[in-house]
């Protein structure tokens, strides 16, 4: 009888599994079995591929300057997006977690660019960021300071971009509020027992208490960060100068604008040695500075 | 003491509603914009607001920005994804956290694993996969993927969810003869329906806003989704500002509208993705 339950209970797992399963392999691991191939040959799509070893590696390595300005501005800005976007939203989700009034209503406010589709608040944002015309440029006229050019110039494109995505950071918001709201009120009305105020009660208390959702936040908004595209489709297209040639634009420029398959295929894999890489170095470091509850 | 509170919450909400002011500033600034004519847009020092209201810009606008086609075609990759990924994510959950089978562990830990890999790695294998069976020019690249498995993370937080609720209730079912399908749908789907609910209006705003998998696998205008149809718009209109903005703000009120009726569970979402990771 038992055993029949447990035979039952398996076949229905792998029959409940099979679409998971049959995407795990048809969309995670042939996949990256064909990545590899592809990116030992020298392939169009038109023509059969013709197998060219490690070519496209040699190429990227030391061809072109694609490859090394590509990493760059993507590193530049991740670090840039992450770091401001963690501050920016810890800061709100401490106010937000104060008893201040229509709380729930900023809170929806703060969110709200996370859900409206990327594309249309790029343009919004490129209109704002217009040399001529936009309100950036007016702000600064007001303050009697020269206008830029905000996204054609090598200075402030990555920057103007940064901005553009920590505006939309609204999620790290909220799971910031949620932690903030978990933290106990004892452990609070203990700092207040032993005559201590409110820079304490942050410091001993709400910040070890939240490291975890920091790491969490830290390490979610990284990878996503390093995976930037749209606001390189949209606005820049890589320029000026490669100053927003972000890894994703340049696998997606190689591939499907240029159609360099092989070239592009040894790009994702790069790229993917390289977010597993720094994904690791990450949470190396995550030990030496997560509290723990109870650990 | 008290008093000091009070000063340093009325400083707190002062801030919060201007940093929250210049949060919603780009939207302000885009129905502004769309309502303006075209020397009016251009006046500098810019007005903060339209002198005239042109709201006849909408229509002139959606002449040459085929909205409601765009709409149609967004909705025929939206719905059967957002099914799919409602079906096929909670089938897995359900064998993740309910039931026991060889290679459990090992294959759990594979799936979630899976969510890790930028997609980015794999779009040239998968898009030369599609075209190899002629459907790369179709939006079955987009949708078969929503029935397998749904994302890796939809069905780790289906299961987390699961986790929470008491098996009592299946016990008791099993007892009474049902079957896990019976389980799944008809006692466990209305415990779980805000965890479904999140789940579902995320693959909506995922799937409504994608721009990577429309922009390789269709290539025909008549069969643009509204983020392909607006980036094409934009492209084709260089500086006509006003119906550039009035495209955007067409193209974006649904999503508000929809964030706006389900806001709870988007942040119930949020919060479960977040803190039970």
């Amino acid at each position: 009888m038992r055993t029949r339950k447990t035979r039952r209970d398996s076949l229905t797992a792998y029959l409940f599994l099979a679409p998971a399963l049959l995407g795990l392999v048809f969309l995670t691991i042939l996949p990256i079995l064909g990545v590899i191939a592809i990116s030992l040959t020298k392939w169009t799509g038109l023509e059969p591929p013709t197998w060219i070893g490690m070519g496209n590696y040699e190429q990227i390595f030391t061809g072109d300057f694609y490859f090394a300005h590509s990493i760059a501005a993507t590193l530049y800005f991740a670090l840039g997006a992450v770091i401001s976007g963690i501050v920016y939203s810890f800061c709100v989700a401490l106010m937000l977690n104060q008893k201040i009034p229509a709380r729930g209503f900023w809170r929806s406010v703060f969110f709200l660019p996370y859900v409206v589709p990327a594309i249309g608040t790029s343009i919004v944002w490129s209109w704002m960021y217009e040399a001529n015309f936009g309100v950036f440029n007016y702000a600064l006229h007001f303050l009697g300071i020269h206008k830029v050019q905000w996204l054609q110039n090598e200075k402030f494109a990555v920057p103007s971009i940064i901005l553009m995505t920590v505006w939309g950071v609204g999620s790290l918001i909220v799971i910031f509020l949620a932690g903030l709201q978990n933290v106990p009120k004892s452990y609070l009305e203990a700092v207040d027992i032993d005559g201590g105020n409110a820079w304490h009660k942050f410091r001993h208390v709400t910040f070890p208490m939240m490291t975890p959702i920091i790491f969490f936040n830290f390490l979610m908004s990284m990878i996503a960060n390093l995976q930037v595209f749209v606001p390189a489709y949209a606005l820049t297209q890589g320029g000026p100068s490669d100053r927003t040639l972000f890894m994703v634009y340049l696998i997606f420029r190689e591939g499907f604008l240029r159609n360099n398959f092989g070239h592009a295929s040894a790009l994702s894999l790069i790229f993917f040695v390289f977010i597993a890489a720094l994904t690791a170095a990450i949470f190396s470091t995550s030990r030496k500075w997560i509290f723990y509850e109870g650990a | 003491m008290k008093h000091g509170t009070h000063l340093t919450n009325t400083a707190i909400s002062i801030l919060v509603s201007l940093i929250g002011l210049a949060v919603l500033f780009p939207f302000f600034w885009m129905v502004r914009s769309s309502l303006m004519s075209n020397i009016e847009i251009y006046k500098y020092p810019p007005f903060l607001f339209p002198q005239s209201w042109r709201f006849e810009n909408y229509p002139v606008t959606l002449r040459t920005f085929p909205f409601i086609r765009y709409i149609l075609n967004t909705l025929t990759i939206t719905v059967p994804s957002i099914f799919g990924t409602l079906l096929t994510s909670s089938i897995a959950a359900y064998a993740f956290a309910r039931l026991d089978f060889p290679l459990k562990k090992p294959l759990f830990t594979l799936v979630i694993g899976s969510m890790l890999m930028p997609s980015a790695v794999t779009i040239i294998p998968i898009f030369v996969a599609w075209s190899s069976i002629g459907l790369s020019n179709s939006y079955l690249p987009l949708i078969v993927p929503a029935f397998l498995g749904g994302g890796a993370f939809n069905i780790f937080l289906v299961r987390q969810f699961l986790m929470t609720i008491p098996r009592d209730l299946d016990e008791a079912a099993t007892i009474d003869g049902a079957s896990h399908p019976r389980i799944l749908f008809r006692v466990l789907a209305p415990l779980i329906k805000p965890v479904l609910i999140s789940v579902g209006l995320f693959a909506f705003i995922v799937y409504w806003n994608d721009v990577m998998g429309p922009l390789i696998y269709v290539s025909r205008t008549e069969m643009s989704t509204i983020s392909q149809g607006l980036a094409n718009f934009r492209s084709g209109f260089g500086v006509d500002w006003k119906a550039i903005m009035a495209a955007c703000t067409v193209a974006i009120s649904p999503c508000v509208a929809l964030y706006f009726i389900g806001q709870k569970y988007f942040i119930e979402g949020i919060v479960l993705s977040g803190l039970k990771a």
